[in-house]
């Protein structure tokens, strides 16, 4: 028993030292532990040897039995670590990666996202409004009566109104996604904090920083005690949080019918940080945003009493805010399709 | 508006350079576009918003910069005193006028004027400002109209016929040739002057050229009026005629202007025209014009402002606007001169200390308080739109925006009736002429637009279109749409399926998805009621535990005409026991499919005789139904 024992070791590693692949090694492997391996059918042999002398062949078996696996282990790790050798040096690791084809987002979807991350993280929630509109919600609801001379500054397209029951000139196609403050407003008590991305339309002729569709921003909050500071706050996180903190954000005085105090924002050029470029004209400030406290007349038409509420509105340009941030010094590239441009973002 | 520096340096003395005086007066609100040195002058280019008329006069301009400096104003001196005016010769004139289209009315007449070239400083003085001198006394009247803000005419008195000036409104249609020298139809409602027999002027916008001053006019009537805003700008926007007088009536005059401006225009005229005050001085109106008072509460100050404004600092600021604060009890009053007619409510004098006080100097802080956590009216969750978004670009498509506004010919190229579309009246050009009711136009346009620089093109737009064949029925729906002109219909269908799968829509039931997607010329191309499946989606996942027991799967391959939909095949092999939890077609081979059936009971392990009693209904029930037989 004993000499066929020492038999099946030496059979047993001088197989495994001559193995050269896994797949060889894993076949003596069997050969010799597997279930009706040589080693595994000799150990249940040990049964047949007489009881006194069970002991010492079964301690004998053992020990052979973990020589086997320790020099199997042994070429394992060596065979493997070959293996790895070999495979590596088939690979051409200087070679580009194959991509898989993804598509890309959109320049505007990129500015409307992370904006409304922005906004979320101080308490705002966002709304989207219709575009087809009533001179109501775009002009009168934000205290622009019919012949209010600011109108001149928002020419607008009109919708044809034959065979309808509207009188001409009163639905329109927006000129600011203002439109919704009215619309919100008459619709829930505050306190609130809103946000509206969306797209607006001006009767004007197309060029590099004109359209007569354009992507704008409105946020408005009305609470007991917002204050003007609060706007200038706000605006400043915004912009520096949109930006970058290197950006400075500095406030003018400035009119809008819809709110009193108003305000303008300027921020230093994103493209030059405020040296002086062609995008802003070599002034280092870019106008921004229009803002200000919504003026009593708005939040008495929605009904809301200016005595106990009050709040802050802002409006910007955000295919403005969009090429300024990917140094695009031309509104048309956004309303581009041309896969040249989208494949940049 | 061009304003030159050494103008508004007879009124005001400047301490600061003009890159200083450009800031300061931005920061306060009167934009100044651009600064530029002409001829030894410095030229503001000024930016004029809507609520301030008086910033369309150098004095205007002059007391702002005072306001700025801290320093006092010098107004022109006036010599004579119409008020107590005792005209020699009286030339006769009767006006008659309407307060509602003319307020206030105010002239004289000078008799024995000599008309000719102004002499040269009121010349230089026009042209740096843009205006094109005329003769002495139409260059003294522009010259005043532009140092206060007050829009003046002289009219030719002997043209008048009948000694009679009646202001009406025009009926319409009426011929009328300016004085220099254009021909307009009229408005109705326009307000004009007549005498005896015509038209003479077209109030507030231009002055008629049968009455106008010129190089034989030796009696003048000059007239300072205010004029009604709204229906100045109607005719001014009607017959696209602007004028600086008109901008100045629209923004509402100095109502309270209209004498001294007349002083300054008669000082002036007697001094570079000669003649002599021939009639009394005219002023019809039905109210005095004085300025008004408005109430601010300092507490109320802070609360807008979020600072505490020292009082001594509100005071001294509404001081240097000259608005002639007075303190009592907690209430501060002031009183707003008559060219400040934008200031009328509390929040309006909040803003006058706001803005000289500096906004640059206002801490910056966030709003603290309650957050509202019920859902907003209109709320939008871009969420949704992301994750589609996400999916549509991990299978290639890049997102594009395109115009809603589309052309006649587009929709025509589609196959859709103008009539049925929303039309623009005033369209900025032919091409953007209607509202579009469907995306796909613009993505195939799209796609074209590639095809010189891509060979594989897979594009989708989420947008709005705009349905209903009039305004009445008019409604705006997001659809998603997406083209490719290399996937073929089964990996579009695919990816339709994937999204409404995320959306928690079950697309088999969508029967209808075959209908969104489309053959075209140039590919492939989807469009999916966007707004629709926001209604259906089911946002809320719920956990399913595992199963406890192994599904069995088997393959089919059945027999089948072609004729029969996989769909139809797969439906009725899923009515045959509720264990079936999945079919899905695995392959197709000219007329063999194989079917993939996953059998899942919850309760037990399935047994081979469970599932061949299964298998044998289907065989049998699709061999009735579509006369299938199984592959042998």
């Amino acid at each position: 028993m004993e000499e066929e024992l020492v038999g099946i070791k030496n059979a047993a590693i001088s197989f495994i030292l001559e193995c050269n692949s896994l797949e060889e090694l894993e076949e003596v492997k069997l050969q010799f532990l597997g279930r009706s391996g040589k080693l595994t059918q000799a150990i249940k042999n040990i049964a047949t040897v007489p009881l006194e002398r069970r002991p010492e062949v079964g301690m004998l078996a053992n020990e052979i039995k973990n020589i086997i696996e320790d020099t199997i282990e042994q070429k394992y790790q060596t065979l493997k670590s070959e293996h790895y050798k070999k495979r590596k040096s088939a690979i051409d690791v200087t070679k580009p990666g194959i991509k898989p084809e993804i598509g890309h987002i959109h320049p505007i979807t990129h500015t409307i996202l992370e904006t409304i991350d922005i906004f979320k993280s101080i308490g705002f929630q966002v709304a989207d409004g219709p575009e087809i509109e009533t001179d109501y919600y775009n002009f009168e609801a934000l205290n622009i009566p019919k012949d209010h001379p600011s109108r001149d500054t928002q020419q607008t397209l009109y919708l044809d109104t034959r065979e309808s029951k509207v009188e001409p000139g009163e639905v329109i196609l927006r000129t600011q996604t203002s439109n919704m403050q009215g619309r919100i407003l008459e619709k829930m008590k505050p306190p609130m904090r809103v946000i509206v991305p969306g797209k607006v339309y001006r009767y004007e002729q197309t060029d590099a920083s004109h359209g007569f569709e354009f992507w704008q921003l409105e946020g408005f909050a009305v609470d007991k005690n917002i204050t003007m500071s609060d706007l200038f706050g706000t605006i400043d996180y915004f912009i520096k949080k949109f930006y970058g903190e290197d950006i400075k954000v500095k406030f003018v005085c400035h009119n809008f019918p819809f709110v009193e105090p108003g305000a303008e924002a300027y921020i230093t050029c994103a493209v030059c940080k405020g040296k002086g470029c062609t995008f802003c004209k070599r002034s280092g400030w870019v106008e921004m945003l229009g803002a200000g406290m919504i003026h009593p007349n708005v939040l008495k038409t929605a009904k809301i009493d200016p005595n106990i509420w009050q709040g802050f509105a802002f409006g910007t340009g955000f295919s403005r805010m969009a090429t300024l941030k990917y140094q695009m010094d031309d509104l048309r590239l956004l309303t581009n399709p041309d896969l040249r441009i989208l494949e940049q973002f | 508006m061009l304003v030159p520096l050494s103008w508004l340096k007879e009124y005001v003395d400047i301490t600061f350079s003009p890159a200083q005086l450009g800031e300061r007066l931005t920061e306060a609100g009167l934009g100044v576009e651009k600064i530029e040195k002409i001829d030894g002058d410095i030229i503001f280019d000024l930016e004029i918003t809507p609520n301030r008329p008086d910033w369309l006069s150098i004095i205007g301009v002059a007391r702002e910069i005072a306001a700025i400096e801290g320093k006092k104003i010098k107004l022109p001196r006036i010599k004579n005193d119409l008020e107590k005016n005792k005209p020699k010769n009286v030339l006769p004139l009767t006006i008659k006028t309407d307060y509602k289209i003319n307020p206030r009315f105010t002239g004289i007449i000078i008799d024995g004027v000599r008309v000719k070239e102004s002499p040269g400083w009121l010349k230089e003085k026009l042209l740096k400002m843009n205006q094109r001198p005329i003769n002495n006394i139409v260059d003294i009247t522009n010259f005043v109209m532009l140092e206060f803000g007050n829009p003046i005419h002289a009219f030719d008195y002997n043209k008048i016929e009948g000694n009679i000036m009646q202001v009406k409104q025009a009926r319409g249609g009426e011929p009328f040739k300016s004085v220099d020298g254009f021909n307009y139809r009229l408005p109705k409602d326009a307000v004009v002057i007549c005498d005896s027999k015509k038209i003479i002027d077209l109030c507030g916008i231009k002055g008629g050229y049968n009455s106008g001053t010129f190089d034989s006019t030796k009696t003048i009537f000059v007239r300072v009026p205010v004029e009604n805003p709204v229906l100045i700008r109607h005719a001014s926007q009607y017959l696209a005629l602007r004028s600086e007088a008109s901008s100045i009536f629209e923004r509402g005059v100095n109502a309270g202007g209209t004498i001294e401006a007349l002083k300054r225009c008669v000082d002036l005229i007697l001094e570079l025209a000669g003649g002599e005050i021939a009639s009394k001085t005219y002023d019809l109106k039905d109210q005095e014009f004085n300025p008004w008072k408005v109430k601010l509460r300092p507490e109320r100050l802070n609360k807008i402002t979020g600072i505490e404004i020292k009082e001594t600092e509100v005071l001294n600021i509404l001081e240097k606007l000259n608005l002639k604060p007075k303190k009592s009890a907690e209430i501060i009053t002031v009183t707003v001169p008559t060219y400040r007619n934008d200031l009328k409510i509390e929040e309006d004098i909040i803003e006058e200390v706001a803005r000289l006080y500096g906004y640059n100097k206002f801490p910056k802080t966030l709003p603290f308080g309650e957050i509202q956590t019920t859902e907003i009216p209109y709320f939008k969750n871009y969420k949704t739109d992301e994750k589609v978004k996400n999916i549509l670009t991990s299978c290639g498509f890049s997102e594009i925006y395109t115009y809603s506004l589309i052309s006649e010919r587009a929709l025509e190229g589609m196959g859709i009736n103008p009539d049925k579309a929303l039309r623009i009246d005033n369209p900025v050009s032919l091409e953007y002429e209607y509202l579009r009711p469907t995306l796909k136009p613009n993505l195939i346009k799209a796609l074209i637009q590639n095809k010189p620089n891509f060979d594989e093109i897979n594009l989708f737009e989420l947008g709005k279109v705009y349905s209903g064949k009039n305004i009445d029925e008019a409604k705006e729906e997001y659809y998603l749409s997406g083209i490719s002109n290399k996937k073929n219909y089964y990996e579009i269908k695919g990816i339709v399926e994937a999204i409404l799968d995320e959306l928690g829509i079950p697309s088999g039931d969508e029967a209808g998805l075959t209908k969104n997607i489309e053959v075209v010329d140039e590919g492939i191309i989807f469009e999916l009621n966007y707004s629709k499946l926001l209604e259906k989606t089911t946002n809320k996942k719920i956990f399913k535990p595992l199963p406890k027991y192994p599904p069995v799967m088997e393959d089919i391959s059945l027999v089948i005409n072609t004729e029969i939909k996989t769909a139809d095949i797969i439906s009725e092999i899923k009515k045959q026991s509720e264990i079936i939890k999945n079919v899905t077609l695995l392959d197709q081979f000219d007329d063999t499919r194989t079917f993939h059936i996953i059998y899942q009971d919850m309760q037990k392990n399935l047994s081979k005789e469970d599932t061949v009693k299964i298998r044998e209904k289907i065989l049998k029930t699709l061999k009735e139904k579509f006369d299938a037989e199984i592959r042998k």
